[in-house]
C-alpha cells in the first residue's frame, strides 16, 4: 500500500505492506539510527517521535503514520543540544541505543526542562543501555538542561 | 565532527550488505535431546536455498576447546540447537521459509541439572571429548572420558585436613549463581561470501583470528584462505567470542552462490549463548582471633551442551575461588559440566563472578560464626604485597586493603553497620596472551596502527590510539586505526579478560620503538606473557597480574514484600594507570550495573530444557530506573605502575556486597538472583530460627 508522511521535515511517499512497522519502513529508506533490540517495545532502542510524542517504531504498524511528523535521530541534525551533551558526558560506550535515547531525552526535556536525578532516572526508564552508560547519561541530560529555548524536539 | 553514536551514523555488523546476498534463517530443534530423523523441506518456497543436513557432511566439527559441535546437528543437544537452515531474499521470506521446513525427530533422555549430569549413570550428551588442537592447547583440558564432565581443574595447596583440624569455626556452605544472557543491544549478525576459493566473514566479533582458526578447520582451508574481517560491535560482553553464526552463514553461501547475510532474532539469543549457572559449595576454617586456616571449594560449572570456553570458564571459577586471601591449606575442584541446555560461554567476569559470589558470602558467615567485623576479619587475612597465592605465584602491585577501604568509606561503613555489606576479589587476565601490533608511518605525520583489537563499546582502540600518540608525539587525531582485518593485521590472542589496553599498550612500546630503530616506515612490536596452571595441582602462573577491587553496599528491604533495595553502591578498582578516563570510569560504572542486574533479577528461567524468558520484557535487564541512589567508584592509580585492565573487574564484587548487605539485616541468601521471593523466603527461615 502507499504511505505517506513526513520524515526530518521532508514528506516522504513510499510503498508498505499494511502489516509492518514504521521502523523497517524506515530503514529501508535509510534511516538505519532506528534500531530494534527487543522487538516488543520494551527497551527503546527504537524510539523515534511522531508528532514531537516518543513512539517505538517496533509497534506502530507504518499506516497508523499517515500523514504525521517522524522525527529521528538523523533529523536533529548533529548539533542538537543533547547531541552535543552525550558527546560532551560521554553518555555512551558500543552507541546502539544512543540515538533513541537522544530522542526519549529531547522529549523528556521539552515536559520538564529542569528535571531533577530521579526525574530523569524516570523518564528514561524505557530506554536501555546494557552497556550501563546511565550514570553519564543522567549527567548528559542534566548539562543539556538549560542550553536550548523553545521546542527541543525539532 | 560530532561523535557518530549520537548522529545516528554508527554502523554495525547488522548493517552489512552485499550485491546479491540472501538472508538466512536457522531451523532449530524443539527438543533438548534428540536424533534428526529426517529432514523435509518440500514445503519450502521456490528460489529458496536449504541447508540440509546432506550439505555439510564434509564439514568438520569445530569447538574452541573441545570439538564438539557440528555446522548443523544431526543429534541434537539442545532446545534451539540449529538443524536445519534457509536462504531468501528477504528477512521475512527467510522467516517463512524457515518455518516449512518440518523436520522428524527421535527423543533422547535429556539430563537438565548440573549435578545430575555430573553422576556417573547420567546420560550422556557426547559419547566422547575431542580436544581442539589449538585454543585449548595452552592450558590442560582434563575431560573424564564416558561422563559429562568436559573439564576437571584441581588446586591443591598444603593440607586441608590438617587445616580443618586448626581451626576453631568452620562454614561449609552451597550457592548457587543463575544463568545470565549477555543481551548486547545488537544481535549476533554476519555476512559471509566466497570468492576463488577463499570464505570472507564480516561479522562482530571478539576474536578475529580464533574465528579465522574455527572456520579454516571446519571448510578444511588454509588459515589464510578465511578472511574475517570485524566490525564494531553493538556490544558484546563476551557473546561475541569464538563462532557463533559465522559456519552456518559460510555453508548457506556455499550452497547458494551467493552471499549470505544472518541476523539472530531477539530470541535467538537465549540459545546460543548465556552465561554458565553454577552451584559453589564452600568450606572456610579459621581460627578464633580470624586467622584463615583452610578452604574448600568445588564448583560445578553448567556449560550447557556444548564446551564453547566453559572449560577456561570454570578453571578460572577455580582458581579466583580462594580470593585475595592469606589461606596456608587450599582444595579446589572446578568441574565444567554438559547438560541438555543451550550453550553457555564467556560473559563479562568469566566465571569469577559466581564462585566470588559464594566465598564472600562464606566469608560473612565466617565473621559472624567468630563475631569478628567483617571488614576486620577481611583485612587481617588480605594479601599482600609479596605473598604466596594458592597456586605457588608470588603476588606484585598489591592493592586489596586499599580497594577494601576505599569502598567501606564509601558507603560509610564506620558510621553505621545496619543494611551494610562489603565484598573484595581477585580476577586473573587470560594467561598465556600474545599481542602484536604493527605501526605504519604515513610521512606526512599521520600514523596508522594495525592491530586485532575489536571495538564493542569499550573505547580500547581509543585508548590504544591515545597510548600510540603518546609514543609518537603526535595529536591522537594523527592516528588512525583500520578496521580489524586478518589479512591485514598482526595475529593477537583475543579482546577479553580486559587484557587490550595492557597487552596491546605494550606492544605498542615494541613497535613503536622497532620504528625508530630501523628509520621505519614500518615498526611491529609483539609481546608474550608466558604462564598456566598444571591442571592436577593448581600450580603454576594463574594471571600474569591480578585484577582488585572491592565494593560496598549499603541497602533496604521492605519485610512485607520482600522487596530489596539497593541505597548505595561504591566500588574501588586498582587500575595502575588510567589511559583513557572517561571510558574507564564507563566500564566501572557498565560493570557495576551489569552485577546490579546480576544480582537482583537477571535470570535465564529453564522448564524441560527449554528458556521460558527468552525477550527483554520477562528477562529484565537494568534501566535507569534500577540505579541505587548512590552508584560512585574510584579508580586508584600507582606511580609507575602497569596499566591494569578494567573491562570486567568491577562486576563480580557487586553481588556478594548485596548479599552480606542484606544478612546485616539477619537475612541470609546463598541464591542469586535475590528476587523478592527468595528474599521472602529467607525472612521466614530468620523468623523460624528465632522462634
Amino acid at each position: 500500500m502507499r504511505l505517506s508522511f513526513s520524515v526530518n521535515g521532508e514528506g516522504v511517499e513510499t510503498e508498505g505492506r499494511a502489516d509492518e512497522m514504521l521502523r523497517d519502513v524506515l530503514n529501508r529508506l535509510g534511516l538505519v539510527s532506528v534500531r530494534e533490540t527487543c522487538g516488543i517495545g520494551v527497551c527503546g532502542a527504537c524510539t523515534v517521535l511522531v508528532d514531537g510524542e516518543t513512539v517505538s517504531a517496533c509497534l506502530l504498524l507504518a499506516p497508523l503514520a499517515e500523514g504525521r511528523e517522524i522525527t529521528t535521530v538523523e533529523g536533529l541534525g548533529g548539533d542538537h543540544p543533547v547531541q552535543v551533551a552525550f558527546a560532551e558526558a560521554h553518555a555512551f560506550q558500543c552507541g546502539y541505543c544512543t540515538p533513541g535515547m537522544v530522542l526519549a531525552v529531547a522529549r523528556l526535556l521539552e515536559e520538564n526542562p529542569q528535571p531533577t536525578e530521579d526525574d530523569i532516572r524516570l523518564g528514561l526508564a524505557g530506554n536501555l543501555c546494557r552497556c550501563g552508560s546511565y550514570v553519564k547519561i543522567v549527567e548528559a541530560v542534566q548539562l543539556a538542561a538549560g542550553r536550548k529555548e523553545g521546542a527541543w524536539t525539532s | 565532527m560530532t561523535d557518530a553514536r549520537v548522529t545516528g551514523a554508527a554502523r554495525y555488523a547488522e548493517d552489512l550488505e552485499a550485491e546479491g546476498m540472501l538472508h538466512a534463517r536457522i531451523v532449530r530443534s524443539p527438543y533438548p535431546h534428540a536424533r534428526v530423523v529426517a529432514v523435509d523441506a518440500s514445503a519450502v518456497p521456490d528460489g529458496c536455498v536449504v541447508l540440509l543436513p546432506d550439505d555439510v557432511r564434509d564439514l568438520r566439527r569445530y569447538g574452541i576447546q573441545i570439538r564438539d559441535q557440528s555446522v548443523l546437528a544431526d543429534r541434537a543437544r539442545h532446545v534451539g540447537d540449529p538443524v536445519a537452515a534457509v536462504g531468501a531474499e528477504s528477512p521475512r521470506g527467510a522467516e517463512e521459509a524457515a518455518a516449512s521446513v518440518f523436520v522428524d525427530y527421535e527423543e533422547l533422555p535429556a539430563v537438565l541439572d548440573v549435578l545430575d549430569a555430573a553422576k556417573s549413570d547420567a546420560p550422556l550428551v557426547h559419547d566422547g571429548h575431542e580436544l581442539a588442537s589449538t585454543g585449548a592447547a595452552y592450558f590442560g583440558l582434563r575431560p573424564r572420558q564416558g561422563t559429562n564432565v568436559c573439564h576437571h581443574f584441581r588446586i591443591r595447596d598444603g593440607n586441608v585436613e590438617s587445616g580443618f583440624a586448626d581451626a576453631d569455626a568452620v562454614v561449609d556452605q552451597t550457592f548457587t549463581v543463575a544463568g545470565a544472557q549477555h543481551a548486547p543491544m545488537e544481535p549476533h549478525a554476519c555476512l559471509a561470501r566466497w570468492a576463488e576459493g577463499r570464505l570472507e566473514v564480516l561479522t562482530g566479533t571478539q576474536t578475529p583470528f580464533n574465528l579465522r582458526e574455527e572456520l579454516a578447520g571446519i571448510f578444511a582451508l588454509e588459515p589464510g584462505q578465511v578472511r574475517v574481517v570485524c566490525r564494531p560491535m553493538g556490544g558484546s560482553f563476551g557473546a561475541k567470542t569464538f563462532l557463533r553464526t559465522e559456519a552456518i552463514a559460510a555453508a548457506i553461501a556455499r550452497k547458494a552462490g551467493r552471499p549470505v547475510k544472518l541476523v539472530l532474532a531477539r530470541d535467538e539469543e537465549w540459545v546460543t549463548l548465556n552465561r554458565h549457572p553454577a552451584v559453589v559449595r564452600v568450606k572456610l576454617g579459621a581460627r578464633t582471633d580470624g586467622t584463615l586456616t583452610a578452604a574448600e571449594i568445588e564448583c560445578w560449572a553448567d556449560t550447557g551442551a556444548y564446551a564453547d570456553s566453559g572449560p577456561g570458564v570454570a578453571q578460572k571459577m577455580g582458581f579466583a575461588a580462594p580470593g585475595p586471601y592469606r589461606i596456608p591449606n587450599v582444595a579446589v575442584d572446578a568441574y565444567c559440566v554438559y547438560t541438555n541446555l543451550p550453550p553457555n560461554g564467556a560473559f563479562r567476569g568469566y566465571g569469577q563472578m559466581q564462585s566470588t559470589w559464594a566465598r564472600e558470602r562464606a566469608v560473612d558467615l565466617l565473621a559472624e560464626r567468630l563475631g569478628i567485623d567483617p571488614l576486620e576479619l577481611r583485612l587481617k587475612n588480605l594479601l599482600r604485597e609479596g605473598d604466596r597465592y594458592c597456586t605457588g605465584e608470588t603476588m606484585h602491585d598489591v592493592h586489596y586493603a586499599e580497594c577494601l577501604e576505599r569502598a567501606a568509606a564509601g558507603i560509610g561503613w564506620h558510621e553505621d553497620r545496619r543494611g551494610k555489606g562489603l565484598s573484595v576479589i581477585l580476577k586473573g587476565m587470560q594467561t598465556p596472551s600474545r599481542a602484536a601490533v604493527a605501526v605504519e608511518d604515513g610521512g606526512d605525520g599521520t600514523f596508522v596502527v594495525r592491530c586485532a583489537t575489536t571495538e564493542m563499546g569499550q573505547g580500547a582502540i581509543h585508548a590504544i590510539a591515545l597510548l600510540a600518540a603518546e609514543l609518537l608525539g603526535v595529536e591522537p587525531e594523527r592516528i588512525r586505526f583500520p578496521a580489524p582485518d586478518t589479512d591485514a593485521v598482526p595475529y593477537d590472542t583475543r579482546t577479553t579478560s580486559s587484557r587490550s589496553t595492557y597487552m596491546m599498550g605494550r606492544a605498542l612500546e615494541e613497535a613503536v620503538r622497532d620504528l625508530r630503530a630501523t628509520g621505519g616506515p614500518r615498526g611491529y612490536g609483539e609481546v608474550f606473557n608466558a604462564g598456566g596452571l598444571d591442571p592436577e595441582t593448581g600450580g603454576g602462573i594463574a594471571s600474569t597480574h591480578w585484577h582488585q577491587a572491592a565494593t560496598g553496599a549499603e541497602v533496604r528491604v521492605d519485610e512485607e514484600t520482600g522487596k530489596l533495595e539497593v541505597l548505595r553502591l561504591h566500588t574501588a578498582v586498582y587500575a595502575g594507570r588510567v589511559v583513557n578516563r572517561p571510558a574507564a570510569e564507563l566500564q566501572n560504572e557498565g560493570s557495576m550495573i551489569m552485577g546490579l542486574g546480576s544480582a537482583l533479577f537477571e535470570e535465564v528461567v529453564y522448564g524441560d530444557g527449554q528458556v521460558v524468558n527468552p525477550n527483554l520484557s520477562d528477562y529484565a535487564i537494568p534501566s535507569p530506573a534500577d540505579l541505587p541512589a548512590q552508584l560512585t567508584h574510584e579508580l586508584l592509580e600507582a606511580d609507575g605502575a602497569e596499566i591494569h585492565g578494567l573491562g570486567e573487574t568491577a562486576l563480580p564484587p557487586v553481588p556478594p556486597a548485596i548479599g552480606n548487605a542484606v544478612a546485616a539485616l539477619g537475612i541470609e541468601l546463598f541464591d542469586l538472583p535475590m528476587t523478592p521471593e527468595r528474599v521472602s523466603a529467607a525472612i521466614d527461615r530468620r523468623a523460624e530460627v528465632r522462634a
